[in-house]
């Protein structure tokens, strides 16, 4: 019973261990710093919040884009709104510069990673900005629809 | 306490070594290769290297090629040199992505850092600069026990001191080690004369007493602390303080952050040069003079079989467009924007550039009228950790118990959370910081005078941060951004095992310019 409960332990410590080392893994150890941080997960599914509470970081509160030694793009009166198809995969799994918005592509798993937006969250952002910044398309994605496309890529 | 909750407190402090076991098999904790001054000499008759970017890479290349003999000529999109080596003080001016502009309002002698802040003592790349440059250096504090660990929900959201946690983490995990051993439960692991040994140093290493128990008493108190500090005289009788209880200290999850101070890179001795990190970006500067060419926006990069030419636009009052050649270049353009340049090397290379995405950050400097942490806290530089989005508060590791204001790092955030302050406005992010940082230190709310904030994405000359490599990515691209495509060599933080340090950015250039200089002396003086 003693050595049962010895290997017990002895089992305890490893499976603990590994936790850890995967927390360890994963924690910015290499990089300038580490903190307590939860990257918690943007809370509401409206697209003008999310937006604005997240997408003008890069693309600016008028979606016009910036200049600098490099550019981000604007998504005002943009032609390449047209397909939601292609918006939707943008945000999920990212573009060029652009980061993966997609807990399925790496968003929110790690301290650096970039916010998780989910399905619901992707479709309402989508429709934001094909209907907003002079932008005029009429037909709507849906959540179903980005969860299916997820599936594809 | 169940069995469970035991197992488990052992398997916490086998994780611990297991930790850094992991780290170091992976080389995630791996010494720079910098083998000292590099020795480069007999550059080919005539030879010229173009140099993109002004910045710590750049610098480090520009400044041993033209030692070596070569032509060097600097392209730097800034109107300054450095780059991510930066220091933000009182009258200077930061315009962002989207055209905010701030001016720092710190008093003289104030500062943040933007970008690096702190460097390791292995970090020896760095530091030779440093003293080559007579760049003066100080302690940087990372690990200061008076500082605090802080959770919104632990201990109802009052901060605790970094040393009461780490004491009585490690008392109780030894106090139920000791059982563990006492109970003959580690006879199959653990021979009886280590048990011995182990026991003896659970006691030490834990502040035990003499019956392997972590309690209040002298033993427990001399890591702790007291509640009231031993002195002289008929006043000075100590007493000591209450541990807090091993379910607290777990449920609270501070534990977590007790660690950091021993990670490689966070080990003391750390340094920061007096006056701000800055000073080695200007420094550099200044030893290099007219090379360097400020204001120049790269737009195109184009290499044939005579050279390589960089066209750039005047980006002062001019906005006149020119070409510049040479020999070699040497790239240390962050590839967030290398990859937005027409730049005509192998596909491997392209794909190795456009693969690497930017980590978000952001960092918040806030001017208080007086230095409060040390004057109610005893505070003296290090970092209270908290699981608030502005994570850190770091306390200035100069200029202590001086009497007039001083400057703390209110906020250095990451991923979610840096994205989220990344889209507000530079006055809405120092607002957030304050807002935060007061729930730590409640004297933010009369104290506080002004900010200042970088969001990384918001940077016009980097759009980011650093570039975060996934493992998976670097397997399959690391080698092809590193080759010589050429004329052409990459250099960088990017192109380093030590991404977003200034030693990665020195190694990666003393790396490339070695090969590059060998590349160089077999195509011989005509090259």
């Amino acid at each position: 019973m003693k050595i049962r409960n010895s290997l017990l332990a002895y089992r305890w410590i490893i499976v603990v261990g590994m936790l850890l080392m995967t927390v360890a893994v994963r924690a910015p150890v290499r990089a300038d710093n580490a903190g307590m941080m939860t990257p918690a997960p943007l809370a509401t599914t409206d697209g003008g919040e999310i937006y604005h509470g997240l997408c003008q970081g890069c693309h600016m509160a008028d979606a016009m884009g910036a200049h600098g030694a490099g550019k981000y793009p604007a998504l005002a009166k943009d032609p390449a709104l047209t397909s939601s198809t292609y918006v939707a995969i943008t945000i999920l799994a990212g573009r060029s510069n652009m980061p993966a918005f997609g807990v399925k592509h790496g968003a929110g798993a790690m301290f650096f990673s970039p916010t998780a937006l989910g399905y619901e969250q992707i479709a309402a952002v989508a429709n934001y900005v094909r209907t907003h910044f002079g932008n005029h398309y009429t037909d709507r994605i849906k959540a179903a629809d980005v969860a299916a496309l997820d599936k594809t890529i | 306490m169940t069995r469970r909750r035991l197992l488990s407190m052992i398997g916490l402090t086998a994780g611990s070594a297991a930790m850094y076991q992991a780290m170091t098999s992976l080389s995630l904790a791996a010494e720079s290769n910098f083998k000292g001054p590099i020795q480069l000499t007999d550059a080919p008759k005539g030879a010229s290297v173009l140099v993109l970017g002004a910045g710590i890479a750049g610098m480090v290349a520009a400044y041993e090629l033209r030692n070596a003999g070569y032509k060097v000529q600097v392209l730097e999109y800034n109107d300054r040199a450095g780059g991510r080596n930066w220091t933000l003080r009182g009258g200077d001016r930061y315009t962002e992505l989207g055209g905010a502009t701030q001016e720092c309002r710190f008093d003289p002698g104030l500062y943040i850092n933007p970008g690096p802040w702190r460097l390791p003592h292995h970090h020896r790349g760095i530091l030779a600069y440093c003293k080559l440059l007579k760049v003066a250096l100080e302690s940087y504090v990372q690990v200061n026990y008076n500082a605090y660990l802080h959770r919104a929900k632990a201990f109802g959201g009052k901060p605790q001191r970094f040393r009461t946690i780490k004491a009585d983490y490690h008392g109780h995990v030894a106090e139920l080690l000791a059982k563990v051993t006492q109970q003959k439960s580690l006879d199959s692991l653990v021979t009886a004369e280590d048990q011995e040994r182990l026991l003896q140093s659970l006691r030490t290493w834990g502040a035990l007493d003499q019956n392997y128990a972590y309690v209040k008493g002298e033993a427990s108190a001399d890591r702790r602390g007291y509640d009231t500090h031993p002195g002289g005289g008929l006043s000075g009788r100590p007493v000591q303080s209450d541990p807090i209880g091993l379910r607290d200290v777990l449920d609270s999850g501070l534990w977590e952050a007790l660690p950091w101070g021993e990670n490689y890179d966070m080990q003391t001795t750390l340094f920061q040069p007096v006056g701000g990190m800055g000073v080695i970006g200007q420094t550099f500067a200044r030893e290099l003079g007219t090379m360097i060419r400020y204001n120049a926006k790269v737009i195109d990069i184009h290499q044939d079989a005579s050279g390589v030419s960089a066209t750039f636009e005047d980006t002062g009052a001019s906005m006149s467009r020119h070409t510049v050649s040479a020999d070699w270049c040497v790239c240390t353009i962050p590839l967030s924007i290398l990859k937005q340049i027409p730049l005509n090397v192998g596909r491997p290379m392209i794909d190795a550039i456009a693969a690497v995405p930017y980590a978000a950050a952001a960092k918040i400097g806030l001017q208080f009228k007086r230095r409060f942490w040390e004057q109610d806290e005893q505070i003296y530089g290090g970092i209270t950790y908290t699981d608030l989005p502005i994570t850190n508060i770091s306390y200035p590791s100069t200029g202590f118990f001086g009497d007039g204001k001083g400057v703390l790092l209110g906020g250095y955030l990451f991923g979610a959370n840096a994205m989220a302050f990344t889209a507000m406005s530079p006055e809405e992010r120092v607002r957030k910081a304050v807002e935060y940082g007061s729930k730590i230190h409640p004297q933010y709310h009369e104290e506080f005078e002004n900010g200042i904030s970088v969001a990384w994405h918001r940077s016009p000359f980097t759009l980011g941060c650093f570039g975060a490599w996934s493992e998976e990515q670097r397997t399959k691209h690391y080698e092809n951004l590193c080759q010589i495509d050429g004329r052409i060599v990459l250099a960088g933080e990017h192109a380093s095992y030590l991404p977003a340090w200034q030693e990665g950015a020195v190694t990666s250039a003393l790396d490339a310019i070695g090969r590059l200089h060998r590349r160089a002396s077999e195509a011989g003086a005509k090259a």
